[in-house]
């Protein structure tokens, strides 16, 4: 069993930690409330039911590929003549991509909003973790649709047995497709799902041999994806996403040696041999902690983690709350390691402040510029998370961000860094322009095409500058009446929100108030810049 | 409460720290020197001011994924390469003949224009002993100059940055990526990060287009140049941070403070120049824009750093490596024609590299797996051109496991490039020495 706090230790400036660290941080209310319960208690508390309660999904995710109007562009391409076939259909190309985009778009949104919920929170926070564990991109993958399907499959299985999920992953239609599983067949292997499973999914490099993953790609060879069909109906791999199947024609029965065992494996063996190498729970331990408390566990710290993974036979659920019970994961020493994700950066900066998320589009562009574009990890190892969050170009822009959620953009006449037409198209406020594919015959007229287009690009952008913009967040709800009246009040209220109600010493208080007006009430625009003081700092960025 | 360490801790942080706000607070002590460099630099003179070797620049170009060597640079009319890669050999004829045997791919017709004019060094067969086959790990390996079974926390740039050039503000290293790069992790971490071309973001959109929202519409997604060539499962990699021996907290005190000085001094160095020549409208192609302005308006920067992601083709390799390889050697071959024009052509190094080669043997996908020792490029004013190293044997008994076997210890080259083109001694750097190519001179 793992060593886990007493009551007696159990207070708010650690309420305050867990709440940022397995959720996405909360309101000081929240925080007492979990600093009033047991340790255990605040861990199950965060941590919410063994299954999430059902979902919508966003709603156009589940839509065919194709939009109406592409599927009728695309039947008229195939009266043109070649060469100009080829030309409106790239152009046809970028108007899907433009679409796939825009529900990325929305299942970002649709993410977000739900890690910005209290009860949801330290769910999506696991879901997160996963995201970049078995990491798969929109950038390979495209189809919106599989890659909702994964998120999904992560929610409901987070919390379950390990092996369950491991299992689940290399079975997982965008995972087939992002590690080209879906080619890997006998005769012609694949090692590339194979490698990253034992490389990066269950063991970590130096716990596997080459051959292990030449013999293991062999025992996956089979595992691909195809497209359902209604008898008699051919297939429709345009409208209809694929799903998994086990193509026992592609299968490689010749035995194989994987980890030093022989026989004739298939993939759900190779799974099976994996988590049972003695590497396993040191290598999902290890990244769970690191994950959640910003620092790697040295020793006796790691094998007590491996041995009560194992113990709890791998039970995601039960080990998360074993690990946010451990005194070591409020250790003094690292209590300003852990840098904060963009995402949680952004989500938690929201929730403190009260104010609602930007919309989708700006908001998934925002975390795309601090490096964290959801949905497309930079690569097969997923964002490698800690200081490399950091550095000149994303602290200045979390430094401006900060400022657009907490004084609002309105005025601005431009959101640096931020490409408003793609804002338009993926928020909806523009039409994804679409091919002109006119009859031989029409004659065109000159000129107007092309001059109507440029104006409706420019009033799509205008518009998306309007419609997407913040509004100052809302500060009349952070202070409590007669703190207006008292500056140091004021910041003392502030700084327990933001700072987890740390004591600023006399010379820092006195420089932050400076310059702020003698008489009282303090306004708005002044606790805002107080808030700002508070926020862009290299301090916020840490938990 | 307020006793407890983690408090005591943050408060010091604060007393000395939280200058990142937009109230402007006293200065760590520890950033002063960097301060103090700036302002010697603000009257002007922030023109590199040291000549000749001292002022001498490396550009590293990234080639992430593990770039296909022998589709890079041709063993032509080799059987054994031709009977290995029934579909994607590049036959003899399409070829740009470097000598009899060995030809650049037909995209990079590029980089064959600075061969022919002499800027150009092909080193064959770069690799180490024991090749690692993950990406990471061989990245890492790369990054930090290890052998195959060490490991360091520093970066190979960043080691020659704490021996050469300590004391120099952050800006001696830009890195036009999304991450700091792993080679720049140094002791004393040192390196900015620059995204003045292309968003980190990902998407292809060049700077003016997100400035100017009454322009001619040009930042509207449809114009873009079509996406990237295909990346597979490895589009960027980075490293695992630059923060040496420091506190996380520390680190981004440093950064915060990176930042302020040095974004400011980079965009004006950056508008101080204009761009000679024509360059493709490839963020690559951007990138290396950029470097050159910066070049040309005087920055004191020693190492640039550029990636190119995408060589990871395991699947359908031909038309994607083409157009890769066509997009870096347009770059090149713009950039090192800028320099020319600019004057600055003798006093700039360039240097590509890749975690690993591929497998001589095709897949059954079209592609190609990962390999071993693949081929590199020195390119500038200075290089010795011309071949270096051995066209590897591609005969089956000399292969490693159906692989690439290496001739040059890629930290012969880093040896070669920080004693001949930077001026200091690579040993201190790279832990022993390596021995010294012809590459220069």
């Amino acid at each position: 069993m793992l060593a886990s706090l007493p009551d007696s230790a159990w207070d708010r400036t650690k309420a305050g930690q867990l709440i940022q660290r397995a959720a996405f941080g909360g309101t000081p209310q929240e925080i007492d409330q979990l600093a009033g319960m047991k340790p255990g208690e605040a861990a199950d508390f965060i941590l919410g039911p063994e299954k999430p309660e059902a979902l919508t999904p966003p709603p156009n995710v589940l839509k065919p590929g194709l939009t109406e109007q592409q599927r009728f562009l695309r039947k008229k391409l195939r009266l043109l003549p070649p060469k100009e076939r080829e030309s409106k259909g790239s152009e046809l190309g970028r108007a899907v991509r433009a679409e796939q985009d825009r529900r990325l778009t929305e299942i970002r949104g649709w993410w977000l909003d739900r890690m910005a919920q209290p009860a949801m929170a330290a769910r999506e926070k696991l879901v997160l973790f996963l995201h970049g564990h078995f990491a798969t991109s929109a950038e390979k993958v495209r189809n919106p649709i599989m890659l909702f399907r994964q998120n999904q499959l992560f929610r409901e299985k987070a919390y379950g047995r390990w092996h369950d999920l491991v299992l689940a992953v290399a079975k997982d239609p965008a995972m087939l497709i992002y590690l080209d599983g879906s080619k890997n067949r006998a005769g012609a292997p694949n090692e590339n799902f194979a490698r990253e499973l034992f490389e990066l999914f269950t063991l970590g490099v130096g716990n596997y041999t080459e051959q292990d993953i030449q013999e293991s790609a062999r025992a996956f060879a089979g595992w691909t994806v195809g497209w359902p069909r209604k008898p008699g109906e051919p297939e429709d791999q345009e409208n209809t996403p694929p799903e998994f199947i086990d193509r026992k024609n592609w299968h490689d029965i010749k035995s194989k040696k994987i980890f030093g065992k022989r026989g004739s494996f298939d993939g759900e063996d190779v799974v099976r041999i994996a988590l049972s190498q003695p590497a396993a729970p040191r290598w999902i331990t290890r990244k769970l902690w690191r994950f959640y408390t910003g620092w790697f566990p040295e020793e006796p710290l790691q094998t007590e983690l491996a041995e009560e993974w194992t113990r709890l036979e791998g039970r995601m659920g039960l080990f998360l709350r074993a690990m946010w019970t451990h005194p070591a994961f409020y250790d003094p020493q690292h209590a300003e390691d852990r840098v904060k994700s963009p995402t949680e950066w952004l989500v938690g900066l929201c929730r403190q402040l009260g104010t609602p998320l930007p919309a989708p589009a700006l908001a998934s562009n925002m975390l795309a510029e601090l490096g964290q574009k959801l949905l497309e990890p930079p690569n097969v190892k997923g964002w490698d998370g800690g200081i490399t969050w950091i550095n000149t170009s994303t602290l200045s822009k979390r430094y401006e961000y900060t400022s657009w959620v907490v004084s609002g953009t309105r005025g601005m006449q431009k959101l640096a860094g931020m490409d408003l037409g793609r804002l338009a198209i993926e928020s909806g406020l523009r039409e994804i322009p679409a091919p002109m594919i006119m009859d031989p015959a029409a004659v065109p007229v000159a000129g107007t095409t092309e001059i109507s287009k440029k104006d409706e690009k420019l009033q799509a952008a205008r518009k998306a500058r309007t419609l997407l913009a913040l509004s100052p967040a809302p500060v009349e709800k952070l202070v409590e009446p007669g703190d207006r009246q008292n500056p140091d009040r004021l910041l003392a209220r502030l700084s327990e929100r933001f700072l987890f109600g740390l004591t600023i010493p006399e010379d820092i208080r006195r420089k932050l108030l400076e310059g702020f007006p003698a008489v009282s009430p303090l306004t708005d625009a002044a606790i805002r810049k107080l808030v700002l003081g508070l926020t862009q700092s290299p301090f916020y960025q840490v938990t | 409460m307020h006793s407890s360490p983690e408090l005591k801790t943050r408060r010091e942080f604060l007393r000395t720290g939280l200058l990142g706000g937009s109230l402007c607070w006293t200065l760590p002590a520890f950033l002063s020197r960097t301060m103090e460099s700036l302002h010697a630099q603000a009257d002007g003179s922030l023109v590199q001011g040291v000549t000749g070797k001292d002022g001498n620049i490396l550009v590293v170009l990234q080639l992430a994924g593990g770039n296909d060597g022998l589709n890079t640079v041709i063993p032509v009319g080799n059987d054994n390469y031709i009977k290995a890669r029934p579909k994607i050999a590049i036959r003899d004829k399409s070829a740009l003949l470097l000598d009899p045997k060995i030809g650049l791919h037909p995209a990079l017709t590029g980089l064959y224009g600075a061969f022919q004019e002499g800027h150009l060094a092909v080193v064959q067969a770069v690799g180490y002993p024991n090749p690692n086959r993950s990406h990471f790990r061989s990245t890492e390996i790369w990054a930090t100059a290890t052998d195959e079974n060490q490991s360091s926390t520093t970066g190979w740039i960043g080691r020659y940055f704490d021996n050469a050039c300590q004391g120099c503000d952050a800006t001696v290293g830009i890195a036009l990526a999304g991450q700091t790069p792993q080679a720049f992790a140094a002791a004393m971490p040192k390196g900015v990060l620059y995204q003045g071309g292309w968003s980190g973001a990902g998407k292809k959109r060049r700077e003016e287009a997100s400035l100017q929202l009454e322009a001619d519409g040009s930042m509207m997604s449809e114009d873009d140049d079509g996406d990237g060539p295909s990346g597979g499962s490895i589009g960027e990699i980075a490293g695992s941070g630059n923060k040496g021996k420091m506190s996380s907290l520390d680190f981004l005190e440093r950064t915060d403070m990176d930042a302020k000085v040095s974004q400011q001094e980079i965009a004006k160095a950056a508008s101080r120049a204009k761009n000679l020549v024509q360059y493709p409208g490839s963020r690559l192609g951007q990138n290396f824009a950029s470097v050159a302005r910066l070049i040309a308006g005087g920055m004191p920067t020693r190492v640039y750093y550029i990636s190119q992601g995408g060589y990871d083709t395991h699947v359908d390799q031909a038309g994607a490596h083409e157009r890769l390889l066509r997009e870096m050697g347009d770059a090149v071959a713009s950039f090192l024609g800028d320099l020319k024009a600019q004057g600055n052509l003798g006093r700039v190094s360039l240097m590509t590299f890749s975690e690993f080669g591929r497998r001589l043997k095709e897949n059954a996908s079209g592609g190609t797996d990962h390999g071993a020792a693949a081929p590199l490029f020195l390119a500038g004013g200075a290089v010795h051109a011309g071949l270096h190293g051995k066209m590897p044997s591609l005969a089956k008994k000399d292969l490693n496991d159906g692989d690439v076997q290496f001739n040059v210890d890629f930290r012969s080259v880093y040896a070669t490039v920080l004693e001949k083109h930077l001026g200091v001694k690579s040993t201190p750097i790279l832990g022993r020495s390596f021995p010294i190519l012809g590459a220069y001179g």
